[in-house]
Parts: C-alpha cells; structure tokens; sequence
C-alpha cells in the first residue's frame, strides 16, 4: 500500500469533467503581463470560459468516486493545465501521456495547445488498473467525461506523444529543479503625507452619517442578495442579521454537516486605505479584523486558518515588490503572534495598464479570509442590539490613529497615523473576549474597523432596531486624546463593541480581567444614537432610521 | 410495517438533495438518492417508493428555462411511472426548482387531460435572482396532505424564475406570500417575485402532488431562522411539519 494521496508506478492517468479547448491557452502568462490596449484582441483566448453545470456533474460524480476509492490521487487542472497537473503529480514516479486521447471541444488544436490549455471543470486523477472500468462506468452513468490518457511510470521522466510521436522527454529533477532561483530587486520608502490638523467636525451627525453611506461601509445587500446564502441548509449566521434581516453581520457561520453542531467561521478582513501609507500595517489590519469577526460571532483562536489574496501591481517594479515584500513580512510576524497559521492564498500581479502618460496601477489590496471550527455553534452571537437596558462595553484600547481612516476620507486627506497592531496584547484580549461569549456572557458584540466606534454603534442600534447612548469620556484610551470627533472615529485595531446584560455584566468584567474593558453606555428603548463629549454635553443625536437610510441608499436596488 | 421509501430524485445540477433527504430522515422516513439517468435506463423504479421528491436546484443548467429539461425527461421516460404513482395513491412533492419541473412536466395539471398549462413560471418582476425569508400562508379551503394543520409558516426563497402566472382565482393554490401581519395581498418583498395571487405553492385535485417555490428543507432546525439569536427558540423549524404531514400520510399507502 502507498500513503494517502500517492500514486502507484502502473496507476493510469484518467481526465474527468469539460473537454479541452482553445480557451484559457496562456492564462497564467496573461495574467503575469500589464494590460495594454491591444490586450482584449491578443488576449482574448487566455480567458477560461467556464460552465457550472458541467463543474456541479463533476463533483456530484467524484464525490461518489472518493467515497467508493476508486482513485488514489486527485487534483485540479489549473493555471498550466495537464501539463502543471501531471508535471507536479508525476514528479515523484514519472508519467507518461498519449495527448491525441484527451477529449477536444473541437479538432484543430496542436499537441502544445492540448497540454498547456486551461480548459475549465477538468479533474486529474491516479486510478488503478483494476478499478478504471468502474470507475469509467461510473462518470459514464452521470453523463460525465473520463478518459484515460496515459499512465505513471517509474522511469522519473516526463514523456509526451501525439499520434504515435514522442514530442517531449524530460527529466522530472530537471523539470522540477532545475530553474535558478529569481532575485528580483524589491524597495521601499515610506511615504510621507500631509499631516492633517483639521478643525473638530462642526456637525458630528453628517459626519457620520458620510462614514456610513461611503462605499466601503454602506450595505452590500444588493449583492448578497443575489446569492443563494441558504443552500444546503447549514447557515447559522447567515449575511445579513438583526430585527429586520438587513445588518451587516460580523461573519458567516456555516454547519457543513447537518446532523452536528460544530461549524464553520468565515471572515475576512481588507482596508486598502492604509496600504496608501504602510503595507505592513495594512496586511497587519486586516489580519486583526479577519481575527476579531471571528471573535465577535461566538468563535476563539483555538483553530483558526488564514488565507491571503494578494492583488499588486508589477513585481518587476523594485517599489511594487517592496510594498509586497512589506505587506508579506506583516503576515509572518502578525500570524505567528495570533497563532493563526496560513494555509493557502492566492495572488494576482501585475495589475497595471500601460498607457502613454504611464502605467496605471492598482491600490495595493490584501484581502485576508479567516476559517475557524466552532465546536458548538448554538454559541454563536449576532451584532444586532438586543434589549433595552443591557450595558455596552468598549473593549481594546482606542489610539490617535485615524490616518488612512475613513474620517480624514471625508475632508480628503490621508495623514501617516495608521493603525497599529500588538498582536500580543490582542491575542489575550481576543481570548478573553472569547471565553465571555462561550459562557453565554454577551448578548451582542460588534468589531469597530472603518468608521471606529460611531459607525460600529450606528450598526449595532439600527440592526436591533433600538437606541443606544454612548459617553466618550469612559472610552479607554491608549494615548492622551482630547478630541470628541478622533475618539469617535479613530480606527485603532482589536476593538469590540459589546452588549452585555446587566445581570451578567459583573462576571463579564471578571472574565475580561486584565484587559481594556469599560462601560461606556447602555441600549435604550428610544430610537436614537445619543453620543455625549468629553465635557457630558450631548454631541451627537440621530434617529437609527435617518442612519440606516444613509447606510442602505447607496447601493440600494 | 415496513418504513416509508422516499425518492430524492437527482439530476444534473441539483443542489438541495442532501438537505431534503436529511429532512425526509429526521420526519422518519427511508430516503434514496437517485439520478434520473438511473430511471431511463430501467435500473429502478417509481413504483419502489411512497413519496417522490423533485429537490431544488439548477438542473442542467436551467437551459432553456428553469426546469424544462428535466420536466421533458420526466414526461417522456416516466409519464406512465408517475401517472400509476398518483392513482396508486403516492405523494408526489416538489421544491423550487422541482415546482418548475413538475408543472413543465405537466404532472400538476396534464395527468388529468386536461388544459396542459394553466399555469407556469416566469422570471422574477425584480428581474434578479433573490434570496430572501418569506413568510406564507396555507389555502385552508383545499385539501393538500402536505399543508395538512399548517396555518403559517417562515421560510427562504431562493430562486431567480419564481413568478407563478396564471390566471386570477385559480382553485389548486395551496400556500400563498403574505406579509408579518398575514396579509395576502402584500407586496414586493413579501411577494418576493410578483407571482399572481400571491401564489407561492399549488396542490393538484388529488390533494397529494404538491410543489412551492419556499424552501421547507431549509428550515426544520430554529438555528436556521435568521433571527434565533434574538427571538424566542421553538423546538422545529416551520418547514418540518411539511416532511411529518408526508411521511405520516404515507404511512398508510
């Protein structure tokens, strides 16, 4: 027997799923080359072009497959196509493939473009002699393509033929080893912008109310609307949330098995107005934010996986690669800390588009997603504001940090105090917030990112449909602020907004010992968000109506 | 008593099989998934079970328009099947997806001879595909074994061709879109998709093929609601008694 996922010298080589065609030849390549003008005629036939039905055939059939181990060894055929899926499946044993069987959408294609096609919905897989014609029967009764097209060898070569011909021998060693390392030049400078020192906001209320309907927090139901968030039955939080269905939930849990309690958290966090100032603590924010929905929703950083997504512009550029190099050294020293490993990611350079004047390019953007197993997810808790009377407690400590913020965003200006994060100090205050929750502590709780502590608490009273009254001389703080609108909005990282009933609020306090936790406020049973300054003088009044409307009517439907 | 047999029929794109069968499960019954290519090559047959399930979906692709194709492979390999299951007395039952296949199929309304199309289905008024929790209302004033006892109920859409067109006051409307306050005649979004009436779901004469566009399936467990972390728990979801009403009635075939 071999281990798991191997396989043998002899096992055959079977294609399942969509035929191969013409689309998607050079994909890879194209996506590593700046766009020009002339890129939609050259480049057309580098884009996949995909078809969900044949894809939903495959996996229905495969999964039958796994469950009957009619293969050893499976993968995808992704950027490449066969030739990176059997290049990288073969290197161990050797392979050999007869590319005149693998089934066209139509005739025409060279012996090339068969083998490096990136046809879309095409599964590889290792198959025993003995079980390829149930196998074979199987995906034919489910009208699903499966062809053998060749076989492993135990020769450690990569051998091609096309009618009979042999159009390729290479040694695997080679193949996979036998490329020079590429050094590229990376560097970074970090900018400096204009240091904002800007007059208080005359009127709190409209700046609050621009925060909300910006693009980057207004509500995103149009889209998820449009989305089948039901499938299967497993959601537990599901999108959208609260007394009317419509706020913005923290993260989505999922119970991937029907009969059992445990599920799936899934968050993410991305914010890339601090990468205008330093990628590091872009990379740095979004990691802590993709952290804190988990802990919001019920969840704690016992097993959690990360995953990045990068979107750069040209890595030949020695300031694009220093700004990646950043972002990435942020990753290292920020999961680490957190505990949170990653487990897989995804990149997409050379984001730039070439025109006379220059190169255009995108705002480097770090997307991070956030997986972690919840092991009773009847636990799980919603950011909707729940009773009147409850408490609201600030945790985490609120810094000067409102550079790249969405309040400086409203005067247009950017300012260099990015927010920070200390991923030792977040990692016991995220554990002790998650023990609150896991004993049944918190009735609602809510991550502060864009906007700070006026948007998180706009959200939470206008999801709940109630009011909430906030004093800011009890917010904690990590550094001296004598400013009502900065403690506001700052955007300061590991922050939580949370709904503690009165009856539990002494034992919350004793499970948050030792960390940044204060009253600041209470739900009330009017309709208004009622902010008071620093002096007790009342700075801020809003209907929760006159706020959501704001939020919803930028992306309304 | 042997245990009632449920078919949960599969096809290309079909992709509410393994919730439905869990809910068949959960209300008592003995489940099977089984493609539809299976019934065409005659390794099985209808006549092998007492409920057949059209689940939702996309089934191939929804080509054409939602559901045709299935129906057409239902009524050409298995109009006979289906026609001796429901004189035999069986329960037929189709979800989203399903309701486009079985009132295509004509199995609704054609078994019978009669006008084939009284009734069919069209893309949403909004012009969108929409997921979104709706609340219903059964038709007290026909029998339907699967509504049987229930009054109202809160359930997920999720369909893009969901609009019931007919015409006003037909008598097979067996579960209709209202708003909090039980009104029938609410609007957009209660009537998620513009259908007439307010018609979410229909029943045939028998009182035993039945199909809604809502999902029951989606929710029988309270934490499917999307409000149970701030509202009073209740021991199932609304759609179990859909599955219960079934099996139950099934019992007795």
């Amino acid at each position: 027997m071999s281990q798991l996922g191997q396989q043998h010298p002899g096992d055959l080589i079977v294609v399942a799923g969509g035929k191969t065609g013409r689309d998607g030849i050079h994909g890879v390549t194209f996506a590593s080359g700046e766009l020009t003008a002339e890129s939609e005629t050259v480049s057309s036939s580098s884009v996949q072009i995909g078809n969900p039905i044949v894809e939903k055939k495959l996996i229905d059939v495969l999964l039958r497959a796994r469950d009957l181990g009619l293969y050893h060894r499976i993968t995808d055929c992704g950027g490449g196509g066969l030739s990176s899926a059997i290049g990288e499946m073969g290197e161990e044993t050797g392979a050999r493939v007869d590319l005149d069987r693998v089934p066209l959408k139509y005739s025409g294609l060279s012996y090339t473009e068969i083998w490096i096609s990136e046809s879309q919905e095409r599964m590889l897989m290792a198959v025993a002699p003995d079980n390829v014609d149930r196998l074979l029967e199987l995906f034919s009764s489910e009208d699903v393509e499966a062809t053998v097209i060749g076989e492993f060898t135990a020769n450690h070569h990569l051998e091609l033929f096309y009618e009979g011909q042999r159009v390729c021998d290479l040694d695997m060693e080679f193949l996979h080893h036998g490329l020079p390392q590429l050094e590229r030049e990376a560097a970074w400078e970090t900018p400096r912008h204009d240091e904002p020192e800007l007059p208080p906001h005359p009127d709190l209320k409209q700046a609050l109310l621009g925060i909300l309907g910006s693009w980057n927090v207004c509500s995103k139901e149009w889209v998820i609307r449009q989305y089948d968030h039901e499938v299967q039955g497993g959601s537990v939080l599901k999108p959208l949330v609260g007394a009317s269905n419509d706020g913005p939930g923290d993260a989505a849990i999922i119970k991937p098995l029907i009969d059992s309690d445990r599920g799936l958290i899934i968050s993410n966090g991305i914010n890339p107005k601090y990468g205008d100032i330093d990628p590091y603590w872009m990379a740095a924010s979004a990691i802590d934010e993709a952290l804190r929905q988990v802990i919001a929703v019920g969840g704690n950083l016992r097993r959690v996986a990360l995953l990045d997504n990068f979107c750069w512009g040209n890595p030949e550029k020695p300031d694009r690669l220093g700004s990646l190099v950043r972002a990435a050294q942020a990753c290292y020293d920020i999961a680490l800390r957190y505990e949170t490993p990653f487990i897989s990611g995804k990149d997409s350079l050379y984001n730039e588009y070439e025109t006379e004047d220059g190169s255009i390019c995108i705002p480097p953007t770090l997307l991070i997603s956030a997986i972690a197993v919840m092991d009773d997810t009847r636990r799980a808790v919603s950011m909707d504001c729940k009773q009147e009377g409850d408490s609201m407690y600030l945790v985490g400590e609120t810094y000067n940090e409102l550079g790249g913020s969405h309040y400086y965003s409203t005067y247009d200006r950017i300012g260099n105090s990015v927010p920070k994060v200390d991923p030792v100090k977040g990692k016991k205050l995220m554990d002790a917030l998650s023990e609150a929750t896991g004993k049944g502590l918190v009735r609602a709780c809510h991550d502060l990112s864009e906007g700070g502590l006026g948007v998180a608490a706009a959200e939470m009273a206008f999801a709940g449909g109630l009011g909430i009254e906030l004093h800011l001389d009890k917010v904690p703080l990590g550094e001296p602020m004598k400013r009502d609108d900065l403690i506001l909005f700052s955007e300061s990282n590991t922050r939580f907004l949370v709904e503690v009933p009165l009856s539990h609020a002494a034992k919350f306090e004793e499970t948050l010992a030792g960390v940044s936790c204060t009253a600041i406020g209470r739900v009330t049973s009017g309709s208004r968000l009622e902010v008071y300054d620093l002096n007790g003088g009342l700075a801020l009044s809003a209907d929760i109506e006159e706020l959501k409307e704001a939020w919803q009517e930028p992306l309304r439907w | 008593m042997a245990k009632v047999k449920t078919l949960i029929l599969r096809a290309p794109g079909t992709n509410c099989d393994w919730e439905t069968a869990f809910a068949f499960e959960q209300a008592g019954s003995a489940v099977e998934l089984v493609h539809i290519n299976q019934f065409i090559r005659r390794e099985k047959k209808l006549s092998d079970y007492q409920i057949m399930v059209v689940p939702g979906g996309f089934t191939y692709g929804d080509d054409i328009s939602g559901g045709r194709i299935l129906a057409n492979e239902l009524r050409l390999n298995l109009g006979d099947q289906m026609r001796d299951f429901v004189a035999d007395g069986k329960l037929i039952l189709g979800i989203c997806n399903g309701l486009q296949v079985l009132v295509k199929a004509g199995v609704l309304y054609g078994l019978k001879g009669e006008n084939r199309y009284p009734l069919t289905l069209f893309s949403n008024d909004s012009g969108r595909f929409e997921c979104r929790w709706v609340y219903l209302r059964t038709n007290a004033n026909i029998h339907c074994v699967f509504t049987h006892g229930i009054e109202k109920m809160y359930l997920p859409i999720a369909h893009g061709e969901g609009k019931i067109v007919t015409r006003s006051g037909i008598s097979n409307a067996a579960v209709y879109y209202t708003d909090d306050k039980g009104r029938t005649d609410a609007d957009y979004p209660h009537n998620p998709n513009g259908s007439i009436d307010n018609i979410a779901g229909v029943c045939d004469e028998t009182g035993r093929v039945f199909a809604l566009m809502p999902h029951p399936e989606r929710f029988i467990r309270w934490t499917q609601h999307p409000r149970w972390t701030r509202e009073p728990p209740s021991e199932v979801g609304d759609g179990f008694a859909i599955f219960t009403n079934a099996v139950d009635w099934a019992k007795s075939i």
